[in-house]
């Protein structure tokens, strides 16, 4: 123990404490809303009589959760795929190619990352009409995916240019075509990148409001967040402690994933937005 | 080869530019197109109005009111957002006992979907049973409930700091990899030269990470000005439309009233009030770039 760090921590706490409560707040409020009694949800009081487990369970049939968390994993992978997919080549290509309209991607890439999905909704429900495609979840996957280009682009971009070229010029030295190169040297190094990037990916599908809100109409095609919100608006008597519930099994799993990822965010993001 | 090399780039850019371009002009083509025409409920483009659906933008006061919240909207939870985030990148930028655990709270409100953190305030701040009033009557700060979201005098401020909330983790990310980058000797140098820490942060810090304060504060403004979840899901821009922001007013616009028109018109005004944001975080990079 070293006291100079000792009384430096506590300052470092002292200092954080005011985020640290109000961070840590609507968890205590969800996670003690969820084991609430649902005879003592409505009464003020902070802590139940008892704890209980069975909301989880009466919350999976009455939410229809299960059906909204299958949902999410079919939109959520196959975006994060697709995006991958068309992200990957493209980040390559912009960090080991130097071409003329390198510069206006960049920018065009820019431009898709301000305009978010809420300025466009109205043209992307037109779209889909236009195209048939109100309440298909495919369609809502194709735009998440779409929508998640241009961070992953970035992502992968900042992390492809420390991966020294010097290693693929070796192998072309050697007689390996590019495309072997790529292969066999360039992906492998490549891996951490592309799975912090898809699951930065897939936590960004997974939270989408606006577009599932717009273009998904029925109860069989929601997702988590839409599905939830059902739950609340436009609702005489909301069940909170099956909403809380609910909230909170679609959140730990990915704040878990996250709070292990974050310091790669961190870098990624240093790297890419400002440099 | 080197006829390869020209053609390979534009082949690997291909998928990801049509998939994005898909999306985006798309859509803005279809926005300039009901903004400029009549459409009825059912969507079907009328007569050629030009700027009819802009005026019609102008004359109606909601939209004005909307307007104006949304520059209290982006300003409050901007402003706020960076201030609170300086100090705490710099506490977190130290090193002391639970730092990774201080770190991975802080970043806490990041994993979680706006309209979830949106949905549990909505039940903390409900009136009769919500856990801030007991929290606070138990403290003796106050001596009854208060009605949070009933009135815009108390749910507008607190949906600012919700969004000051959930907006601070990215601006820590991006300050603590400006604070990062600061070589240490230049402190130590200083603290031969008898600086203090505050002179420290004055002289050397500051100056060193404005370049990422600048760019949180531009990336910050277009995020926030397009947040559309923690409104929409506490009051739905209520009651009686005194909470709404431009995002809001849009969806009700379009999707309540059935008013396409009206609705693409206030689209395309954000968007160009979005272009110049993006102009403006253009030249910070390309400024830092040439800097740098």
């Amino acid at each position: 123990m070293n006291w100079v760090k000792l009384r430096r921590s506590l300052l470092c706490w002292l200092v954080l404490s005011p985020i640290v409560v109000t961070t840590i707040f609507p968890f205590a409020v969800m996670l003690i809303t969820a084991l609430k009694p649902n005879t003592e949800v409505l009464t003020p009081a902070w802590w139940p009589s008892r704890i209980a487990w069975e909301n989880f369970q009466t919350m999976w049939v009455a939410t229809n959760f299960g059906n909204a968390l299958r949902n999410s994993l079919y939109v959520s992978v196959l975006a994060t795929l697709g995006s991958l997919i068309v992200s990957i080549p493209a980040a390559y290509a912009m960090t080991r190619f130097d071409f003329r309209g390198r510069e206006f991607y960049r920018q065009f890439l820019l431009v898709t990352q301000m305009l978010s999905p809420i300025v466009l909704v109205v043209g992307l429900f037109r779209l889909m009409v236009a195209l048939g495609l109100i309440d298909s979840i495919n369609a809502v996957t194709v735009v998440y995916a779409a929508f998640n280009i241009a961070f992953s682009v970035w992502m992968l971009q900042s992390y492809f240019a420390t991966i020294p070229l010097d290693l693929e010029e070796a192998a072309w030295m050697e007689g390996a075509g590019r495309t072997k190169a790529l292969v066999k040297v360039f992906l492998p190094l490549a891996v951490p990148a592309v799975v912090v990037t898809a699951i930065f990916t897939f936590i960004n599908a997974w939270n989408e409001f606006v577009i599932a809100l717009t273009l998904l109409r029925s109860q069989d095609s929601y997702t988590l967040p839409i599905q939830i919100f059902s739950l609340v608006s436009g609702r005489y008597t909301v069940e909170w402690h099956h909403v809380m519930a609910a909230t909170f099994a679609a959140t730990i799993p990915v704040a878990i994933a996250f709070a292990w990822l974050q310091r790669y965010l961190v870098r990624g993001l240093a790297l890419g937005a400002v440099k | 080869m080197t006829s390869k090399r020209v053609v390979a780039p534009y082949v690997l850019i291909l998928p990801s530019f049509v998939l994005a371009a898909m999306i985006v002009i798309w859509p803005i083509n279809e926005l300039a197109q009901i903004a400029s025409h009549s459409v009825n409920r059912f969507g079907q483009l009328r007569d050629f109005v030009g700027m009819a659906n802009f005026g019609a933008l102008l004359d109606d006061p909601n939209f004005i009111a909307s307007l104006w919240r949304t520059g209290i909207w982006t300003l409050g939870v901007v402003g706020g957002a960076i201030v609170c985030s300086v100090p705490v990148a710099l506490v977190l930028n130290e090193d002391f006992y639970g730092r990774d655990l201080a770190r991975v709270i802080v970043m806490l409100p990041w994993a979680v979907s706006l309209t979830m953190t949106a949905i549990v305030w909505r039940w903390a701040l409900s009136g009769e049973s919500g856990m801030l009033n007991s929290a606070l009557m138990e403290l003796g700060l106050i001596d009854q409930n208060i009605q949070w979201l009933a009135e815009a005098s108390t749910a507008f401020p607190m949906q600012i700091l919700i969004g000051i909330l959930v907006t601070i983790p990215f601006t820590v990310t991006i300050l603590l990899g400006g604070l990062a980058s600061i070589p240490d000797d230049l402190y130590e140098a200083a603290a031969l030269e008898g600086a203090g820490s505050w002179e420290q942060f004055r002289h050397i810090t500051l100056p060193l990470i404005a370049p990422f304060l600048n760019i949180a504060l531009v990336l910050n403004t277009i995020y926030v000005f397009n947040s559309f979840p923690i409104i929409w899901a506490m009051t739905q821009g209520g009651p009686a439309n005194s909470t709404d922001i431009l995002v809001t007013y849009l969806y009700k616009v379009g999707f309540r009233l059935g008013k396409l028109g009206e609705a693409s018109a206030v689209s395309l005004v954000m968007f160009g009030i979005l272009l110049v944001f993006t102009l403006i975080y253009v030249r910070l990079t390309m400024s830092r770039r040439a800097g740098a």
